[in-house]
């Protein structure tokens, strides 16, 4: 078939593929950016991002005017005054900050709803954009809502510019949760005005400049609530003096507040019983609410921002569940790989293990080659050497470079030569099975190398009667380059891991283009080869497997081919692959509710197939997602862990499935940047699938396939790229 | 200084190429016939690399391209191919080239520093008879040169940190200095012992680069240099004889992903003044360097002419790795020139009005970027053909075409 396409694409030059270039990398790139960014945005107010915990130790008050020091929790130095108040006799203000707190805010907020009381909520910018319902809830009961900046840092150690940002996100947040803006400010760190120091009042004076009203507590009724006390201490200590009028210090997140809870409905009725009343600020000095109406475009912006925060925030949550099932299936796989493998090995191993009566009928070996020039005297040459008695016919697919010449002028009474017109090689293997004399047949590429063995071994199996079809393993020879290395890695990982765990399974999903024997009437059965789909040879080994044959892996039937060398090259072979590995599964979908075999192998191998190879690299960005994330903000040192555990498990996968075929483990040193290079590729290959199939799906399949080869296939002129020569060497399912 | 007895690979090129008339006008084209233009290409961007770094001091720059570690591995391979004449002509031709575009500017620094009141003999570091001494290096370029850490003042045309700033790049001078004179003896080693002469300085790096063993004052800071970069320099060498090329390139390239990697490591836990800028960080830029050059020359396409897009910068590529020492020497004074042109514009009477003070304090450094060029054209114009007489050559004023 990707003879047939290369032929295409000479007919239609590249117009089409200039421009799709771009597409198939634009929309991965900009989903992944829009995750990362909704990541951020969750991690800012989280206070995961731009967070700054120092707190600065007491310093000198020599600068702070005696009449703050020695004045009311109220300070007021908006238009350069420097005044301070106190309430009034017999008026408590309980002010509560750090919050709201999803948990315990509701309850606070019943608390003083049963007994009639208002009070002051310095919420922080994160958590009132985190939880907008309970500032609005706050508002709607009454009480007044200060800010506490927008994530809590010490602000003497902040610059203006930051003072500034900080106020302003806050009122974002808060103007975006009820609709309002506030002229009450607390401070972080902060307790009474005598605390006020040469470091914390210059912000003091800031921050009234920019026309706030700066709110301590009285010097007596912190209720250090933080250190969670008891209820009963915690009643103790906010109790004022006599009669006196006071503000209250408490907290309504950071931690358990139960013991702040329970303090409030003790302390509430008897102060009340006592004449007190509890107001909010404004309400107690008998001023002009401190709450501004916001409408027009600041509601908009504010209502905008909390927008975001909620989706980011559920964002987030469907992305970590979705990390949890990727990190599941990527371990649960190799686990389970392991596993059957090692069982497949220790089987097919064991000493006195047979298939069945040795098979020695001669096979027919189908050589499908297009413009093979350069190496089909190779390939042939490889297969005369074998030991096994064999018929080769070479089915010329219309080359244009005198492949079939080749073959002819080596003059060898054992190899036929078959020409066709340019029809595919689906078409191509069909005629070939036609002209086959024999009962067992081999099929393989023009550019692949056999060693002497490997036919009889591919064959071998045949012995057992209730084998369809044998896949045999496919080994790269051109290792030494990276891209070489990085396939040689999956190669042995999926003819040596993957392939023994489908066959122990029963769901070996695609019998390798490059080395593969079948059953003549096993082909004959499902109707030979299909050009449905991109992947003729994952179609064939499901419609095989779904009329009952066992499809099983033979290891020593080694086949040498040559991997692609470039990005564009490999890119456009796997394109194939992935999309006709949907097109195959989506064609045998109806397997699902068959009975028997069929049914067996749709209810079983297709979703087991889906699982691993569509849907399990869809997920698999998340991992990168997160891994920048944590590398970016934190925490560093644990994700650089959890990411080298994670390779560590792939590596000794690797070195397993390295030592099962007998391989030098050298190429595994290039295992950490194929996990940082080389799988990010295979995944955006596999998205692109995906938004082909999603967008095309009303599209026929002969313009589908058309689309998939101009953009994949090489450069037809140059024959030594053998790349393109069909689905074949497949080395995973 | 070095054993000529130790090159004996020569024979048939003349000793001396001023007795050759036919190779005296261009040394360069004489040795390489056809310049490789990816060499050229990276020793562009290396430079202007450092001359971005400078003037905006990001410190992520030193990290995405390791402009010293390049340009030395590239010099390394020149050299590399040039000792293939005897030792001693190479590096006297070697010398004679990179002084006399340093006198130029030695010249002016001093003149500069001697006008702002500097008496090198009252120097509060090492004053006296030695600082009169030190003063050669303004000649050959041993050691470091000596200069004021502050002069002038900071209301007076320029910062007062001028000459630091000014002299900064002249220790690149000296350690290519060093290793020019050490390659016959490197190369020596390197064709005995390929892969400890190239991992010797990596070691060495690891021992006096960490503080692991601190060798005091100037000496020090040459043999940290010469060890942090003297990986890169054997690099040049090595990527020149052909060991590069043996070795399977997915090993060469995860290997050094690997060092990277552990420099990065190493940088993050010693960040230094500047945090990640890996020039104060030896052992991080050590390795960092030398797995960039690795991937860097184990790709080398080895251009005859730069292809496709780039093509076109062409003519700029040709010009900087012509004047590739002007451009280097002058560069951080033509941006302190910047400062000082810019502080003009303070004074034109449009510009005084708060907004547009403000306008130009937020956008300062763009101007500096603009006015950089400009001037860095001007330095080729008038000091650059001192490196076509130096090299030997017919002066050339704007020398873009090969």
């Amino acid at each position: 078939m990707a003879s047939r396409t290369r032929r295409r694409r000479a007919k239609a030059p590249g117009g089409p593929r200039r421009r799709r270039l771009p597409m198939r990398l634009l929309l991965p790139s900009l989903v992944l950016a829009a995750l990362m960014a909704m990541l951020m945005l969750r991690g800012y107010v989280h206070s995961e991002i731009l967070a700054d915990h120092r707190v600065r130790p007491e310093a000198a008050a020599d600068r702070v005017p005696d009449e703050i020091l020695d004045g009311g929790p109220v300070i007021d130095t908006r238009g350069g005054r420097t005044e301070s108040l106190s309430l009034p006799d017999r008026r408590l203000v309980l002010t509560f900050d750090d919050g709201p707190d999803p948990t315990w805010t509701p309850k606070v907020l019943d608390v003083l709803k049963k007994y009639d009381a208002h009070a002051v909520f310095f919420v922080t910018g994160t958590m009132a954009s985190r939880h907008p319902d309970l500032v609005r809830r706050m508002v709607e009961d009454g009480h007044e809502i200060g800010l506490h900046t927008f994530n809590h840092p010490d602000l003497s150690h902040q610059t203006k510019k930051r003072i500034d940002w900080e106020l302003s996100q806050s009122q974002l947040a808060l103007s975006g949760a009820a609709g309002i803006r506030t002229s009450l400010f607390r401070p972080p760190y902060s307790s009474h005005a005598g605390a006020m120091d040469n470091n914390s009042w210059p912000v003091t004076q800031y921050i009234g400049a920019r026309g706030y009203i700066t709110v301590v507590t009285d010097t007596d009724t912190d209720s250090e609530d933080w250190r969670r006390p008891g209820a009963a201490e915690i009643v103790r200590r906010v109790t004022p003096k006599g009669d006196e009028g006071a503000i209250v210090l408490m907290h309504d997140s950071g931690g358990d507040r139960s013991q702040t809870v329970e303090a409030l409905a003790t302390f509430l009725p008897d102060m009340q019983a006592k004449g007190y009343a509890f107001a909010n600020l404004t309400e107690a000095l008998d001023a002009p609410s401190a709450h501004t109406p916001v409408t027009g475009v600041g509601l908009w912006k504010g209502k905008a921002w909390v927008f975001l925060v909620q989706a980011s925030d559920n964002i987030t949550a469907v992305l970590v569940v979705g990390l949890a099932v990727i990190g599941f299936l990527v371990i649960g796989r190799l686990v389970l790989m392991l596993l059957l493998s090692a069982r497949h090995a220790r089987r097919v191993r064991h000493r006195g293990f047979r298939w069945g009566p040795p098979v020695t009928e001669p096979v027919s070996v189908l050589v499908p080659a297009y413009n093979e020039a350069k190496c089909i005297e190779n390939t042939v040459r490889s297969l005369l050497a074998g030991e096994h008695p064999i018929e080769i016919i070479v089915i010329d697919d219309g080359s244009s470079d005198g492949t079939a010449r080749i073959v002819e002028a080596m003059g060898l009474p054992e190899v036929r030569v078959v020409r066709q017109l340019n029809a595919g090689k689906p078409a191509a293997l069909n005629r070939g099975v036609a002209n086959a004399r024999h009962d067992l047949i081999v099929m393989m590429d023009g550019d692949t190398v056999f060693e002497p063995a490997t036919v009889r071994e591919l064959v071998q199996p045949f012995g057992d009667p209730r084998v369809g079809a044998v896949a045999g393993n496919a080994k790269v020879g051109n290792r030494d380059s990276l891209i070489g290395a990085w396939q040689h890695i999956e190669y042995v990982m999926g003819f040596n891991l993957d392939r023994r765990m489908y066959d122990v399974l029963r769901c070996m999903p695609t019998i390798p283009g490059a080395v593969g024997a079948f059953r003549r009437s096993a082909l004959e059965r499902v109707g030979g080869m299909s050009d449905d789909t991109l992947a003729e040879d994952t179609d064939i080994t499901m419609a095989i497997h779904r009329d009952g044959w066992r499809v099983v892996y033979a290891e020593k039937a080694r086949a040498w081919t040559e991997a692609p060398e470039t990005v564009q090259q490999l890119w456009s072979q796997r394109y194939r692959w992935s999309y006709g590995t949907m097109q195959a599964i989506w064609k045998h979908r109806k397997a699902l509710v068959d009975r028997g075999p069929s049914g067996r192998f749709g209810r079983v191998g297709l979703p087991l197939v889906s699982l691993f190879m569509v849907v399990a690299p869809l997920l698999a960005p998340l991992i990168d997602v997160f891994l920048v994330y944590g590398l970016v903000f934190g925490p560093t040192g644990r994700t650089i862990a959890a990411w080298f555990g994670v390779l560590a498990i792939q590596a000794v996968c690797a070195a397993y499935a390295f030592r099962l075929d007998r391989e030098r483990m050298t190429h595994l040193v290039s295992l950490p940047l194929q996990q940082i290079l080389y799988r990010q590729l295979m995944y955006v290959v596999l998205l692109q699938s995906w938004i082909t199939a999603l967008t095309g799906g009303r599209l026929r399949w002969q313009k589908l396939r058309r689309t998939g080869v101009v953009e994949a296939a090489p450069d037809g002129s140059v024959p030594s790229q053998r790349t393109g020569s069909g689905s074949d060497r497949r080395p995973v399912g | 200084m070095t054993p000529e007895h130790t090159r004996v690979r020569s024979s048939g090129v003349p000793r001396q190429r001023t007795t050759a008339p036919m190779t005296a006008p261009a040394p360069v084209a004489a040795e390489q016939p056809v310049r490789d233009r990816y060499l050229d290409l990276l020793r562009s961007i290396a430079l202007v690399r450092v001359i971005l770094y400078h003037l905006f001091g990001w410190a992520w720059l030193t990290v995405l391209f390791p402009s010293m570690g390049v340009m030395f591995a590239l010099a390394g391979s020149l050299m590399a191919r040039s000792l293939g004449r005897p030792a001693w002509g190479v590096i006297r031709g070697r010398v004679r080239r990179l002084l006399p575009p340093l006198w130029a500017f030695s010249a002016v620094v001093l003149t500069l520093l001697f006008a702002g009141g500097w008496d090198p003999s009252k120097d509060p570091d090492d004053g006296g008879a030695w600082g009169l001494l030190k003063l050669v290096n303004y000649v050959v370029p041993i050691g470091a040169p000596p200069f004021p850490w502050s002069i002038g003042s900071d209301s007076g045309l320029l910062e007062s940190s001028w000459a630091v700033q000014t002299a900064g790049p002249l220790w690149y001078l000296r350690a290519y200095l060093w290793f020019v004179l050490a390659s016959p003896l490197l190369l020596w080693a390197f064709r005995r012992a390929p892969w400890p002469t190239l991992l010797a300085p990596l070691g060495l790096t690891a021992v006096v680069g960490t503080g692991l063993v601190t060798i005091p004052g100037e000496t020090g800071n040459a043999v940290t240099d010469f060890a942090v970069y003297g990986g890169c320099w054997v690099l040049g060498l090595a990527h020149h004889e052909g060991l590069l090329a043996q070795v399977p390139r997915y090993v060469s390239v995860s290997c050094s992903t690997l060092l990277m990697a552990f420099g990065l490591w190493w940088a993050s836990g010693h960040q230094g003044p500047e945090g990640w800028a890996l020039n104060d960080i030896p052992l991080a830029q050590a390795t960092w360097s030398f797995g960039f050059v690795v991937i860097l020359l184990q790709y080398s396409p080895s251009w005859r002419e730069l292809p496709g897009r780039l093509a076109k910068w062409d003519k700029l590529v040709t010009l900087s790795n012509n004047r590739a020492v002007t451009i280097y020497l002058w560069h951080n004074m033509l941006i302190m020139s910047t400062v000082w042109i810019l502080d003009r514009l303070y004074e034109l009477p449009f510009l005084r009005s708060e907004g547009a003070t403000a306008a130009l304090d937020s956008t300062y450094t763009i101007w500096m970027f603009f006015l950089v060029w400009p001037l860095t054209g001007l330095a080729i114009l008038g000091v650059g053909w001192i490196e076509d007489l130096a090299a030997r050559r017919g002066p050339r004023l704007w020398p873009n075409s090969q």
